[in-house]
């Protein structure tokens, strides 16, 4: 079967326990089975290719351009691993269908187990690096969601977290490596890339692309410093563990080492890192483990020893080292699977783990006992056992090791290992299974049903055959040690046998166990030694440099992002004038090309002004009324400025706009303070006006710098002058580009005043529908009312000018396209024409006399620019493409006809709406803030002296 | 002249920064307003200084200041009426909603402190 | 002659005054007017961008005045994809704003949504600076209107912070715009490519404030630090929906320096050397850091994805600050990425925000529909935290291979995947404590207070995942256009001379008479 499939099948599979969940737990099981099985077979159908040595690759193109492609390769050393993934994968799912209990949702648990089941075969069938770091990741995530199946437990959650962030931590950085070791090749092929060793060992960064990997293999394999996430993975259920942590996720790290050992192993850097980490690990795991009385904690510890002995093997970077680490591979995952299975039938049956409760389960579990002790025995290295074997040839190995030039520093440290090591398998049997037979268990041990205790048995079998016939797995073993070693080494002509007659090994043998028998017999005075020397618990320390991190983290951005407006704005300002001042101070500075024109004495009044009205409005911002009346002067004196530079249409809009704005901050004025408090401290306000002098000072430059200077190139508005009048048909070349040459812009600026009233006018119906509207009810005015609301004068003045202005307004909407004018300055008078008429008469009266919907007329505006544009479609020209005619009617003279006029007219009704709707949505708030206003403005308003009708109208709002 | 144009935006400008940076709503947006001015000033100039020459045409004369920024800064004057009007909407909502017209708030202050370790 | 280049714009810009108009107090109406308009952007959007794929240049003279004198819209490869990609963004929105009934909670919310998306394609087409300005400020106006949408006072204490942030912004543009104009006296982008280029090595300052003015207010609009305050609040207090439009917003400003930082000043121009090439860089890589490490500090889930954005906002300047064709091929890959990726959160979060009674980082009951949200958390949280399969780690790959010439190659991968890992144990925990804590937690507090979201918001958030998974899927081909893209990009000969030589009302002088009646172009 294509690799593809092998790898795919999994993944896709996953789906399937998820829908088969009501299906029941064995339907479930059952086709995460069959889909494991299906893969398996796959992968067997491969087999004939792989013994015959040969390489079987598959590819398609995922990011040729990245060089990461979907290529994969299986040798030996991949079957080897895929074998026992997909193997032991299918008694864990046997296993955990009786296992997991009926409140264990089982959809959940095979669907993880499957996308984990896909990721290590991904990683173990990966032809390129990129993809292989795609498998990985997935397999750090996945594991998280298995580890963390069990929510509801607190440990649960944290070694999930744990595991996450320590395997994350490696993935990234092996990300680094990956793409350096790519970068040197020049391909992300394995197979590419495990031909150039002499290339890669000779680069700069080699050193570099091997530490980085390096942490990713140890972090994955719970090598030193790193070993401490994999114990606490262990409230995993224990089908989890068992797979996880015998045959899987630690393999993969080693998988790695063994892939990457042509190319990577054999420089001191490798020897010394890989063989020291290796060591240390074996000997502390097997240390810890020994004292561990949950069963679990136990193995997971004799595992982190035995992952640790065979990074040594690898580390030594001999071919005999390679072949005794391919083997160890092996028989570690038989006797270690089948031991956590093992302890968790004793959990399921006993419902407890702590060695300390049990014992003399001998007589009550024969069965489990059986497949428990030979796993112990052969994992304790005792002949006729697979583990002897592999650990014998360790020992040989080591016994040839020399590390910091030191003979016997790895002998006797491996023997070391192998006491305890053989010690706690000691333990586990004697302390567990023999004894006498207790009465306090919290649950009548028995053996369990076959579908939990056969699983393990199948392994117990292998190790036992494998132990009494190594021949059997010699031959396949040495084609694994041969595509791990690939060329760089040639295969070891060691058999594979249990007698090699006298050598040192065999006396280490036999110390290790001789010694795991003492130290079983001293357990006790050795446990309370132990437990009187303080020891860094890795646990408290993880959580407390990842809280110290997170804490950190808050420091630095809370306090920064806590919604202080004004400092943002003042580091923004400040920003963006260092920037400035940057590049202006890092550029060159030529000569003026235009001379400053002489200053009228009109023009130095006007600046005058202008300077005292600003500074008075920065003075005295506090009274906010005033500010208004300042900012109005700033406004004006700036339209007059306009006039005198020649442009008109500037100085009425600036004009018109200005008296509009000043009415809407009235208006906004009515409900807010009306004095701003002294809140900033002198030495912030110093600040602040460091700042702005600086701003001002970079405005004042630059400003003075461009007028004195003519630009590159003419300017385009050349031709604007040159065609406004042949193209567009208006003398008033401002206009002519408003409505024609740059109407596309008008048209968005209609647009953001269409827009900016909708949002005033859902603003206010958001405002009036929520707790606001009682609010404003239960407002009271601040400010005395005045007398008479509307002075009799105004009243009659404004509805007699009423008409006038409207007519204003036409005439400058008229003569718009030829003269200062055009539809934007004819809406906004118009409008103030009927603000006027709201200020003078009363909000009441005059929308009881306006009928207009501003919606419609915003609405209008907006669709009649949009239509006028999209007329022009139909005589095949462009959007906004204006055409225009002259027509004569007797006895007037000539006068020009434009679409541009019916775009104007587009503007001309946004403009009144928007102003409109908008002043009309802050009279509603008015109006709900309960201020009194009669239909007849004419009248004086008696209620001011006994303000009770007020109070009166409050109480029925309210009701 | 130019000198006092661009004084007279460097003058707006400053003022402008230094009420945007006070703590009210209310001379924040006064604030705005004169950066506006200054802006409006700035574009009007970079389409240098001519005096008594308006960009409308008629016959016999040649010269005519540049027409362009005037046209641009009416997009600007009338866009920046827009935003002024939206911005002191919102704010007064958000003022009629607090009784408080501060611009600075606390986005985190609401929260119980989240114990993450467990 | 077609007239498909402007439909993105005018078809909006329509729909919405009559939206207003038509359908003002029918939300039924709105809705459909809504969708079947977005769908029809879909449409458009992916014609115009079959069209520009060959490496077409689309070219729209608007009031058919030549460019520079008239404003033009250009539709190149780039622009294209970016307004396609607004508009499917889109459309999972919108569904979203309807099946969670977000749109019903204030006034015209349709209307907003159809402005708004009338300013982003605007911004996108544009070829002229003036006009982006305008779209930009479209765009901005729209977004206030449903920032705020629904009130509450904080998120209109918010809005008014964010809304003065970006007027201080857009008074910046205008500083920038005024100096480009004294500075060269034209607004056209091709144009002033042309005319930059002129300009001699003695007198540089003018053009190099301007070049860097204009720098900083696109930044500010794609929110690196230390310009990026403005983003957290307005982005978490934004109903989600907005905020999930909001991802393209980022992407604006983004957007406009690709075009104005490879055409206008482009990398080797010599008077604006040693500004933008030099600081951009530090300070993309700042908001990596600032954004990943925010989201380890937060402590509310919304605030979390806010930061997140502005982490990968961070991821997509480094690339661009490269100015290569390969950083700006991977910002680009990234670009998708992230905009779809931030969008899914944010609504993800408002489907957790359904369920509980606030989004603070701590343990409370869990409620119906736990189980489907926590999966698409994990998925979203997989693709925005940049861990495999999804999109978020190929884009990593991207901009770390693309940055390996670099010489400030070991500080990119050193923040990029540093901070990448605060980013997974952030994410890890949140997402533990919302989801898992959750468990244990004791079933107190009635779930039958939150009701279950409606299906058509999961169909959202699905589509948005299944694009993400698609992006991931056809990584290889995606990448290989925004090759194309970048290619394009730095090769601007043909869009400039496309943009410039193409005639259009009266490019060739007529006789200059004032009685000259029937003067319509040519």
């Amino acid at each position: 079967m294509s690799l593809f499939f092998i790898v795919a099948l999994p993944f896709f599979g996953a789906l399937l326990p998820g829908l088969m969940n009501s299906a029941g737990r064995s339907a479930c099981a059952g086709v995460t089975f069959t889909v494991s099985l299906l893969a398996f077979i796959g992968l067997m159908s491969n087999l004939p290719t792989v013994l015959a040595g040969g390489v079987v690759m598959v590819g398609i193109d995922w990011m040729p351009v990245l060089g990461l492609n979907f290529t994969l390769m299986l040798d030996g050393l991949g079957f080897f691993f895929a074998t026992l993934i997909l193997g032991i994968g299918l008694l864990i799912i046997a296993y955990a269908r009786n296992y997991l209990s009926r409140d264990d949702n089982m959809g959940e648990f095979f669907t993880y187990l499957l996308l984990f089941q896909g990721a290590m075969v991904g990683i173990v069938l990966s032809d390129n690096i990129l993809l292989l770091l795609v498998f990985w990741e997935i397999t750090s995530l996945s594991s998280f969601l298995l580890i963390g199946y069990w929510k509801h437990l607190p440990a649960g959650r944290q070694g999930a977290r744990m595991a996450l962030t320590v395997t994350g931590l490696g993935g990234l950085a092996m990300i680094g490596g990956m793409l350096i070791l790519g970068q040197i090749v020049g391909s992300y092929d394995l197979s590419v890339i495990l031909q150039n060793r002499d290339l890669i060992q000779a680069d700069p960064l080699y050193v570099t692309a091997l530490i980085l990997i390096l942490l990713g293999c140890f972090t994955k394999s719970a090598q030193f410093p790193f070993h401490f996430w994999l114990p606490h993975a262990m409230s995993a259920p224990t089908p989890v563990s068992a797979y996880l942590h015998s045959a899987t996720m630690v393999k993969a790290g080693i998988f790695l080492m063994a892939r990457m050992w042509p190319v990577l192993s054999g420089t001191p850097e490798w020897f010394v890192i890989v063989t020291s980490a290796g060591l240390i690990t074996m000997v502390l795991g097997a240390v810890i483990a020994l004292f561990k009385h949950d069963l679990k904690a136990l193995l997971a510890f004799s595992t982190v020893s035995h992952l640790g002995l065979i990074t040594m093997l690898l580390g030594t970077g001999t071919a005999f080292g390679a072949m005794a680490a391919v083997f160890h591979i092996l028989n570690h995952a038989t006797f270690k699977a089948a031991l956590f299975m093992s302890a968790g039938i004793i959990d399921h049956e006993a419902h407890t783990r702590d060695i300390r409760r049990l014992g003399g389960l001998r007589k009550l579990m024969p069965v489990t006992f059986m497949i428990a002790s030979l796993a112990a025995l052969s994992m304790a290295g005792i002949p006729l056992l697979n583990g002897f074997l592999s650990k014998e040839m360790m020992l040989e190995e080591a016994h040839h090791t020399v590390l910091f030039g030191s003979h016997w520093l790895v002998p006797v440290l491996a023997t070391f290992g192998s006491i305890f090591s053989a010690a706690y398998c000691f333990r586990l049997i004697g302390h567990v299974f023999f004894g006498p037979v207790r009465d306090d268990y919290p649950a009548k041990p028995h053996d369990p049903k076959s579908g939990l205790w056969m699983p393990p048995a199948i392994l117990a079998v292998l190790v036992v055959v494998i132990g009494v016939a190594p021949f059997v797995a010699e031959p396949f073993v040495k084609l694994v040690t041969a595509s791990v070693l690939g060329g760089a080494a040639d295969l070891p002509s060691a058999h594979f046998k249990i007698w090699h007659g006298l050598v040192p090994a065999l006396f280490m043998s036999i110390i290790a166990v001789v010694g795991g028998l003492v130290m079983l017999a001293i357990f006790n005075p050795a446990l309370r030694l132990w437990d009187r020397t303080p020891r860094p618990e890795a646990k408290p320390i993880f959580e407390a440099i990842v809280e110290a991190v997170t804490q950190l983290a808050r420091m630095l951005i809370l306090p920064l992002h806590n919604g202080a407006f004004s400092r943002f704005a003042a580091i923004g300002a400040i920003t963006i004038i260092a920037a400035g001042f940057h590049a202006w101070t890092t550029g060159t500075l030529g000569a003026p090309t235009r001379e400053a024109q002489a200053a009228s004495p009109v023009v130095i009044a006007g600046w005058v002004m202008l300077v005292a009205a600003t500074g008075g409005l920065v003075l005295m911002h506090r009274n906010r009324l005033l500010s208004l009346i300042l900012i109005g002067i700033v406004g004006l004196m700036v339209s007059i400025g306009f006039v005198f530079f020649s442009a008109p249409d500037l100085a009425m809009t600036q004009f018109t706009v200005e008296v509009v704005t000043i009415i809407l901050l009235l208006l906004a004025l009515n409900f807010l303070p009306k004095f701003t408090p002294v809140e900033s401290s002198v030495l912030r306000r110093v600040r602040d006006a460091g700042v702005a002098i600086a701003g001002g000072l970079a405005t004042f430059g630059l400003a003075y710098y461009y007028m004195l200077r003519t630009s590159v190139a003419t300017p385009i508005s050349e031709f604007h002058l040159a065609n406004s009048y042949k193209g567009g048909g208006g003398t008033n070349v401002v206009n002519v580009i408003l409505v024609d040459f740059r109407g596309f812009d008008t048209y968005g600026e209609i647009i953001v005043l269409g827009i900016a009233a909708l949002l005033i006018y859902a603003l206010t119906e958001t405002l009036l529908g929520g707790p606001v509207r009682a609010r404003l009810l239960n407002r009271k005015p601040d400010q005395k009312r005045a007398g008479d609301m509307h002075p009799m004068m105004m009243v009659v003045v404004t509805r007699v000018i009423m008409p006038l202005v409207m007519l204003v307004g036409f005439y400058i909407f008229l003569r718009g396209h030829n003269e200062p004018g055009g539809g934007f300055i004819a809406g906004l008078i118009v409008s103030i024409a009927v603000v006027m008429q709201y200020m003078a008469s009363g909000f009441a009266w005059t929308s009881s006399r306006l009928k207009y919907p501003y919606h419609g007329v915003i609405g209008a505006g907006v669709l009649i620019a949009g239509f006028t544009g999209i007329g022009s479609w139909f005589v095949g020209k462009p959007f906004l493409t204006s055409a225009f005619t002259y027509v004569r009617i007797p006895p007037f003279h000539k006068f020009e006809l434009a679409t541009a006029a019916l775009f104007d007219l587009g503007v001309f009704l946004a403009v009144v709406g928007a102003v409109m709707l908008s002043l009309e949505s802050f009279s509603r708030l008015a109006k709900r803030a309960n201020m009194e206003d009669s239909e007849y403005p004419m009248d004086i308003d008696p209620s001011r002296d006994d303000p009770a009708p007020a109070t009166s109208g409050q109480a029925k709002e309210e009701v | 002249m130019e000198f006092l144009v661009a004084s007279a935006i460097g003058i707006l400008t400053a003022g402008g920064i230094y009420l945007t940076l006070r703590l009210r709503t209310f001379p924040v947006i006064m604030g705005i307003s004169l950066l506006t001015y200054a802006v409006n000033v700035f574009i009007f100039a970079s389409g240098r200084l001519t005096v008594g020459a308006p960009p409308i045409l008629s016959d016999g004369v040649t010269t005519y200041t540049d027409p362009l920024p005037q046209a641009l800064v009416l997009t600007a004057i009338v866009i920046s009426f827009g935003m002024t009007a939206v911005v002191v909407m919102i704010g007064l909502g958000a003022f009629l909603g607090s009784d408080d017209d501060h611009v600075d708030d606390q986005p985190e202050a609401s929260n119980s402190k989240a114990e993450g370790q467990s | 002659m077609t007239h498909w280049l402007i439909t993105p714009i005018v078809l909006p810009a329509l729909l919405a005054p009559f939206i207003v108009l038509a359908a003002r107090y029918h939300i039924g109406i709105q809705r459909s007017f809504s969708v079947a308009g977005v769908l029809a952007l879909i449409a458009i959007a992916l014609g115009l961008c079959i069209q520009a794929s060959d490496g077409t240049i689309l070219l729209y003279q608007l009031s058919d005045w030549a460019a520079p004198f008239g404003i033009v819209l250009v539709g190149d490869r780039l622009s294209t994809m970016m307004v396609l990609l607004t508009a499917v963004l889109a459309l999972f929105v919108l569904l979203y704003a309807i099946g969670s009934g977000w749109d019903n909670r204030g006034r015209h919310f349709h209307a907003l949504f159809q402005f708004q998306l009338m300013g982003i394609m605007g911004a996108f087409l544009t070829g002229d600076l003036f006009n982006l300005f305008v779209f930009f400020e479209v765009l901005l106006i729209a977004s206030y209107g449903l920032m705020i949408h629904g009130g509450g006072t904080p998120r209109l204490r918010a809005g008014v912070q964010y809304v003065l942030f970006n007027l201080i912004g857009s008074t910046l543009f205008l500083f920038a715009l005024a100096s480009i104009y004294a500075e060269t006296g034209t607004l056209n982008m091709a144009d002033l490519a042309n005319r930059v280029a002129m300009i001699g090595a003695a007198d540089t300052v003018g053009i190099r404030v301007a070049a860097v003015l204009l720098l900083l207010v696109f930044a500010i609009k794609a929110a690196v630090v230390p310009l990026h305050f403005w983003l957290p609040s307005s982005y978490a207090e934004a109903p989600a929906p907005v905020a999930a439009l909001f991802a393209i917003m980022t992407k604006v400003g983004a957007y406009a320096i690709i075009r104005v930082y490879t055409m206008i000043f482009p990398p080797d121009l010599s008077v604006t050397a040693g500004l933008h090439d030099v600081w951009l860089m530090p300070a993309a890589l700042i908001s990596v850091v600032v954004g990943m490490v925010g989201v380890l500090a937060t402590k509310k889930l919304d605030r979390l994805v806010a930061f997140a954005v502005i982490g990968s906002m961070g991821m997509v300047m480094v690339s661009i600050s490269l100015f290569t064709p390969e950083g700006i091929a991977a910002a680009l890959y990234y670009t998708i990425h992230s905009t779809l990726a931030a969008a899914a959160l944010f609504l993800i979060v408002d489907l957790v925000r359904t369920g509980r009674a606030n989004l603070d980082l701590t343990s409370q009951p869990p409620v119906v529909g736990n189980a489907l949200t926590a999966g698409m958390f994990f998925a979203g949280a997989i693709a925005m935290a940049g861990l495999p399969p999804l999109s978020g780690f190929l884009g990593k790959l991207l901009v770390l291979n693309a940055s390996y010439e670099s010489g400030l190659v070991i500080w990119i991968w050193a923040v990029v995947l540093g901070s990448s890992l605060i980013g997974i144990v952030g994410f890890v925990r949140a997402g533990s404590i919302v989801f898992w804590k959750a468990q244990g937690e004791a079933q107190t507090g009635a779930p039958s207070e939150f009701e279950r979201p409606a299906a058509l918001s999961y169909i959202a958030v699905g589509g948005l995942l299944s694009l993400l998974i698609a992006l991931s899927v056809f990584a290889g081909q995606v990448h290989g256009y925004t090759t194309t893209m970048a290619a394009q990009l730095f090769a601007p000969q043909p869009y400039m001379s496309k943009v410039l030589d193409t005639e259009g009302k009266l490019s060739k002088p007529v006789a200059d008479d004032h009685s000259s009646t029937q003067e319509e172009g040519h």
